[in-house]
């Protein structure tokens, strides 16, 4: 970031406008909400009698649930193979999708898709591809001479998610690293092509190095958004009157809070669940300062 | 500008504390005072339709008060009712669930309606009391009924002429069932892969299927003081083996992951030839291409048994009219209410002179025996009803699952759930 131009006078003023309208949203929106959750989670509260006071009980708790630990885990392990797939996936698709081809811009609609469908309605899409006894995968898979496979099942369930959450973050990580691979002057190019680079070369030796804003921006956005995996897991795995057969921890953050009347213990799993974001963070930041390139 | 940061905080503040305060106690809108009362529930979209025909007819006896009905699916009542009775704006009266009643009545949510019913004494005659035992607390009603269900056997007639068997009769015991379902399965295409199942009932929750075959088999629920959870019983323990017979012996039932493929309904897919459910399902059955009829529930070796339960309403303790909320009860509770509920078709009315006449015994569908719901109210438990009645039902729903996809075995994951659901006993206590 120090390398950047640093913002002057006047421009500084422009800047602090155009942020006005989202940092009111966050301080009078976001900021208000944190607090509480905050607060809430060192008390017992049912939502309809006031809160009770009970320090760091939810917390000690947290380490002995083993509904919590579960989807903590679940979490993690999704998370570990989300992130490098949007990211990996998602450049792949950009340089494709950077080249002069026909209908370029029909392919870039068709990969930016998923983002703006509905979740739940895509989901259910996918369930009936999923499907063990007609969905057309399995029938795909027993015409190939294979063996039919239960997706939506304990076995499976973790790639049929992460199958279907990072085909639906494609669109967006494309749309970042397209406007990272347009910023790359041409001249490296043709002066590589000059000496004699072939295509992998130029890819491994200009396109990265130079695009790494873009991946460190990209790495930090997943992890949010994987941390954060609701609505594709919940419509994939919900079963019985709320119940999720791969618990995340957002889902359990929501059943604590609205099946169980337990608001103060869904806060406390809600910032234990930051916390743990903010750690990540924290190192990402570190491994920026090492391998992040700025022009 | 410091101080006009404060002044506009001061007055945000008084706003709030006025919002979070005690509504204002006003006194009874005497006939003239126009009154608009919110009512809140779920239920499907074509249900609001109805709803305002109901309170059409209200307004004719009372033209002052407007009722404002608002319709919302299951997950999303909940979410809106609790957040609105956080921040003190609840709706004046509002749908419940009674398994559920406890959960909010102890949270002292709930308005007691014994002083209205004190004022109307016959108001109660003339109503089901099984429906009416779930809101009865030991100083008065907090809620009151306003229709309800008993789970009946629905079978497909077409499927047992093809397959010769004959239709389930009231002597039906559990074993009848398995052995029909079993003649029922079938492989039409002879791929090994089964197109029609015998049964299929759902698992998670306790109403459809597994609370009747428990008490079929002489065991229980929970115990009577709400502190002990006796699904393991050795009695309860027949019941659940049945089902595991059904579904990984006889493969008469499919297990959930093939049921989902079904859309979770394979009775209405046209992919089991049995299921037990209340008469909620009866709009949609209507509207499929087979004959059904319904029979009681199998009888067990302690006799026959199914399950009661209803959906009321209440009054907002924090309402503004419960006067006026009072007297739309009042309303849905009349022969004109409970005859424009009954038209509904979701349910039966509790009302005993509706429910046995024409309007539910006759209503338009496919002229299958009504008469059938209202009879096993004979041999119907009623559904339990205590406080932490929502975490206990996912502690064994959730718990259960995994038996039901085949991922566990029977009787070591009952172990572990009646463990569970007791703990959960023991924090709502």
């Amino acid at each position: 970031m120090e390398l950047g131009l640093k913002p002057l006078g006047r421009e500084r003023l422009v800047l602090g406008l155009m942020l006005l309208p989202t940092l009111i949203g966050l301080v009078f929106g976001v900021l208000g909400s944190v607090l509480a959750t905050v607060g809430l989670s060192f008390t017992r509260w049912d939502l309809l009698t006031p809160p009770k006071w009970t320090g760091f009980t939810h917390y000690v708790a947290l380490f002995t649930d083993d509904k919590f630990i579960r989807a903590l885990t679940n979490t993690f392990k999704f998370s570990a193979l989300y992130v490098p797939g949007v990211v990996i996936i998602s450049l792949l698709v950009a340089v494709l999708m950077n080249r002069k081809i026909r209908g370029l811009s029909l392919f870039r609609t068709m990969y930016f898709l998923p983002a703006v469908t509905s979740a739940v309605a895509a989901a259910l899409v996918w369930n009936l591809i999923f499907a063990r006894d007609f969905g057309i995968i399995n029938a795909i898979l027993e015409r190939l001479g294979g063996q039919a496979v239960c997706w939506l099942c304990a076995d499976h369930i973790l790639t049929a998610v992460l199958i279907v959450n990072v085909w639906g973050a494609i669109g967006e990580g494309m749309v970042i690293f397209l406007a990272g691979l347009t910023a790359i002057p041409r001249e490296y190019y043709e002066a590589a092509t000059v000496d004699g680079a072939n295509e992998t070369e130029k890819f491994l030796h200009i396109t990265i190095p130079l695009i790494t804003p873009s991946i460190f921006f990209q790495t930090i956005i997943s992890t949010i958004n994987a941390f954060q995996a609701y609505d594709y897991v919940y419509m994939m795995t919900r079963r019985g009157q709320g119940d999720s057969s791969f618990p995340v921890v957002v889902f359990s953050i929501y059943r604590n809070a609205w099946n169980f009347f337990n608001y103060g213990g869904a806060s406390a799993q809600a910032v234990e669940l930051a916390v743990l974001v903010m750690i990540l963070m924290a190192f990402y930041f570190w491994l920026e300062r090492r391998f992040v390139v700025y022009e | 500008m410091k101080r006009l940061v404060s002044s506009v905080l001061v007055v945000a503040a008084i706003a709030l504390s006025a919002c979070g305060g005690k509504p204002p106690t006003q006194a009874p809108a005497a006939g003239g005072a126009p009154v608009e009362l919110t009512f809140m529930m779920w239920g499907a979209p074509e249900e609001l339709a109805v709803w305002n025909e109901i309170v059409k007819d209200f307004q004719a006896q009372k033209p002052n008060i407007t009722v404002k009905v608002e319709v919302s699916d299951w997950e999303a009542y909940w979410e809106k009712l609790k957040t609105m009775l956080a921040a003190s704006t609840p709706p004046d009266l509002f749908a419940m669930d009674a398994p559920l009643y406890l959960d909010y009545q102890s949270r002292g949510v709930l308005k007691n309606l014994q002083p209205y019913l004190d004022k109307y004494p016959n108001m109660l005659n003339g109503i089901y009391p099984q429906t009416l035992e779930a809101y009865k607390l030991a100083d008065g009603y907090y809620g009151l009924p306003r229709d309800f269900q008993t789970i009946v056997l629905f079978y497909n007639k077409g499927m047992f002429d093809a397959a010769k068997v004959a239709y389930p009769t009231a002597d039906w015991t559990y074993q009848d069932l398995r052995e029909a379902a079993r003649k029922l399965i079938l492989d039409t295409n002879g791929d090994g892969k089964i197109e029609q199942y015998g049964f299929y009932s759902d698992l998670w929750d306790m109403e459809l299927v597994w609370s009747e075959a428990i008490w079929a088999y002489g065991g229980d629920i929970l115990s009577a003081d709400h502190s002990k959870t006796l699904i393991g019983d050795s009695k309860a323990r027949q019941a659940w083996q049945l089902f595991h017979d059904m579904m990984f012996q006889d493969k008469s039932m499919p297990d959930t992951t093939t049921a989902a493929q079904f859309g979770g309904d394979p009775f209405q897919a046209g992919a089991a030839a049995m299921t037990t459910i209340g008469h909620w399902a009866v709009p949609g059955y209507n509207a499929v291409n087979f004959k059904w009829d319904v029979a009681p529930m199998p009888k067990g070796p302690a006799g026959a048994a199914t399950s009661v339960n209803s959906a009321g309403f209440v009054v907002a303790q924090g309402s503004k009219h419960p006067d006026e909320a009072f007297e739309f009860i009042r309303f849905v509770l009349s022969p004109a209410g409970q005859t424009r509920l009954t038209e509904l078709g979701f349910a039966i009315p509790v009302l005993t002179s509706v429910a046995e006449s024409d309007t539910f015994l006759k209503q338009p569908g496919p002229g299958i025996h009504q008469q059938v719901f209202l009879d096993s109210l004979a041999f119907a438990h009623m559904k339990p009803v205590f406080k932490g009645y929502d975490e206990w039902s996912a502690a064994v729903g959730d718990g259960m699952a995994v038996i039901w996809t085949g991922e566990t075995d029977l009787n070591t994951t009952l172990n572990e759930v009646v463990v569970a659901a007791d703990e959960v006993l023991a924090k709502n206590k």
